[in-house]
């Protein structure tokens, strides 16, 4: 039996997976609500919608609850991208991306590519919970509406943040499963083997003599 | 007292009367009191716009319009249907009125104030062998009234006149005019209710209605046209029109119903006969402060990529969508190949 460690505390993965669930709802329902006649997903407005609405509400919970765990037990530390500190970071993690090295140094619990993603999620998921109650009451906030430059324009923004939305996941997906099964694991289980990750530091050596020929 | 009929009614007829009932009617004989007992006067001038507000406030068909002109609304101005012109009207039926009733009389704008050379893109009389340009018209004569109400799209947010790339800088009422209150009563063209029931407002209470958040009364343009539409179950049953006219919801022929703010959805035009969503057109959103920033008969505009091009939306996803599929898969080779991925990383970790 191989060490484990714990990678995911257990809040960590109940936001994961609500809000997982809630943006995935948001964007099926989302795009059926877009375009009904090409995405027959549904045979109604009526449930798409109020699915919408209840899944925005999910994910407002999801998102401050994911924020105020961040806040009280520090853990915005490993999350938010810093541009001064994670920038010069970037070519040895692409290096390794790239294939042109086999490993790469210690970020901390993710790397800065990583670190963009998930603060970018966050700055995306409050336009798109800002832009989506301008579109579900518009009365409520008629200034805001305006400010944004109409309604017409608060929808063109909201769809847009939709499709940046389904690339990062796709890319999320991708590289987290392509990392290795026991990453993906570790969503569900919350715990990863101690020795597993690819850091020049950690246990595997690096192979300086493969990097520079691909 | 020059009228019998309070405030809250008045409020109250003209948010709920539509189409049972035609409001200028019976507003008549409460105008035509308080005319005789001196309401303030009426001047209703024309800038950058099609007169097409001013047709459709001659579609009043109860009264007829020559009652409300001249018995309802005591209007001592109006460049189509006066029978004065020239200097005479300018400065006799305008300038005279204005000077005597200062602070008192209410003007009436009907489309855009267009600003650049200097407001020469629109003149309407000479003075001393000068043009009067409507800028300065709208600056001299509106600075004096007690309020402004601007009639139409064009004279409350600018609308066609002032849409990009808008060569005549044609600017809406309240960009001009800053020192007195403006009542916005959008709409191309706004229904005739609306103008009636707002200058019969000011006539009656010598003040103007309560606004929203765009300067627009709240009796006639607080309800969403989407929420109130007679076609709404087509939407929550998910039946769509696909050409005009067609039984269905017309959200995807571009209805911007879920936008607009008015109440046409219970007070018909044509004298209660027809609107545009019941004739089968979709609705434009005429009474929103960005009309026509849209294309009017698509579901969302394209968005700009570079100067000058644009592109659908889902066009840009698809593309970057395909660029991530692409680069997935090269990257999932590259992992393959470099041994990344497989069972090489587990004999690996068994060797540690």
């Amino acid at each position: 039996m191989k060490e484990m460690e714990l990678r995911h505390p257990i809040w960590i993965r109940i936001f994961h997976w609500t809000n997982m669930i809630a943006i995935t709802l948001l964007m099926l329902t989302g795009y059926y609500i877009h375009a009904p006649q090409t995405f027959r997903l549904f045979d109604n407005m009526d449930t798409p919608r109020m699915l919408h609405f209840a899944m925005a509400y999910v994910l407002c919970v999801g998102v401050v609850g994911r924020v105020y765990y961040a806040i009280v037990t520090g853990d915005w530390k490993n999350i938010l991208f810093s541009p001064l500190k994670d920038i010069k970071n970037f070519p040895s993690m692409m290096k390794y991306y790239l294939f042109l090295a086999d490993s790469h140094p210690d970020y901390g619990k993710y790397n800065p590519g990583q670190k963009m993603m998930y603060s970018g999620w966050l700055f995306m998921a409050l336009i798109q919970i800002i832009t989506g109650f301008i579109l579900y009451k518009p009365d409520l906030f008629p200034g805001l509406g305006a400010l944004l430059g109409g309604l017409i324009a608060v929808r063109v923004i909201h769809y847009v943040v939709t499709w940046l939305f389904l690339l990062s996941v796709l890319a999320h997906v991708y590289l987290d499963i392509s990392e290795g099964i026991p990453v993906l694991l570790s969503m569900f289980t919350g715990k990863m083997p101690k020795d597993f990750h690819h850091t020049s530091d950690g246990p595997k050596v690096p192979q300086p003599g493969k990097g520079v020929s691909a | 007292m020059p009228t019998k009929l309070s405030r809250r009614e008045f409020i109250r007829l003209c948010a709920g009367s539509a189409a049972a009932i035609s409001m200028s009617g019976f507003l008549a004989p409460f105008m035509a009191e308080a005319a005789e007992a001196g309401a303030p006067p009426v001047i209703w001038i024309q800038g950058a716009s099609c007169t097409g507000c001013s047709i459709s406030l001659l579609n009043t068909v109860h009264p007829s319009i020559q009652d409300v002109l001249l018995k309802v609304i005591s209007l001592r101005y109006h460049p189509n249907v006066m029978a004065a012109a020239g200097d005479l009207a300018i400065q006799e039926a305008m300038y005279k009125v204005a000077r005597e009733n200062k602070g008192r009389f209410f003007l009436v704008v009907e489309g855009s104030v267009p600003t650049a050379a200097d407001g020469m893109f629109c003149t309407v009389g000479e003075e001393n062998g000068k043009p009067i340009t409507f800028q300065k018209l709208v600056q001299d004569i509106g600075g004096q009234a007690k309020a402004i109400l601007a009639f139409g799209t064009c004279s409350a947010y600018g609308g066609i006149p002032a849409t990009p790339p808008n060569p005549t800088g044609c600017k809406p009422v309240a960009d001009v005019v800053k020192n007195v209150p403006v009542v916005n009563v959008p709409g191309c063209p706004p229904h005739p209710d609306w103008m009636v029931g707002t200058i019969a407002h000011v006539i009656l209470y010598g003040d103007y209605p309560e606004l929203d958040e765009f300067g627009r009364p709240k009796m006639f343009f607080s309800g969403i046209v989407h929420d109130n539409c007679p076609r709404r179950q087509y939407f929550d049953n998910a039946i769509f029109a696909k050409n005009f006219s067609d039984p269905g919801c017309l959200l995807e022929i571009g209805c911007k119903g879920p936008i607009a703010h008015c109440d046409a959805t219970t007070r018909p035009w044509n004298g209660g006969v027809n609107w545009c969503i019941k004739s089968g057109a979709p609705c434009i959103a005429c009474t929103e402060p960005q009309f026509p920033g849209w294309p009017m008969y698509e579901r969302l505009p394209e968005m700009p990529i570079a100067p000058g091009i644009t592109t659908t939306i889902d066009q840009v996803g698809l593309v970057l969508g395909g660029a991530a599929v692409v680069g997935i898969g090269g990257h999932l080779i590259g992992n393959i190949a470099t041994g990344r991925v497989g069972f090489k990383k587990d004999e690996k970790e068994g060797d540690n």
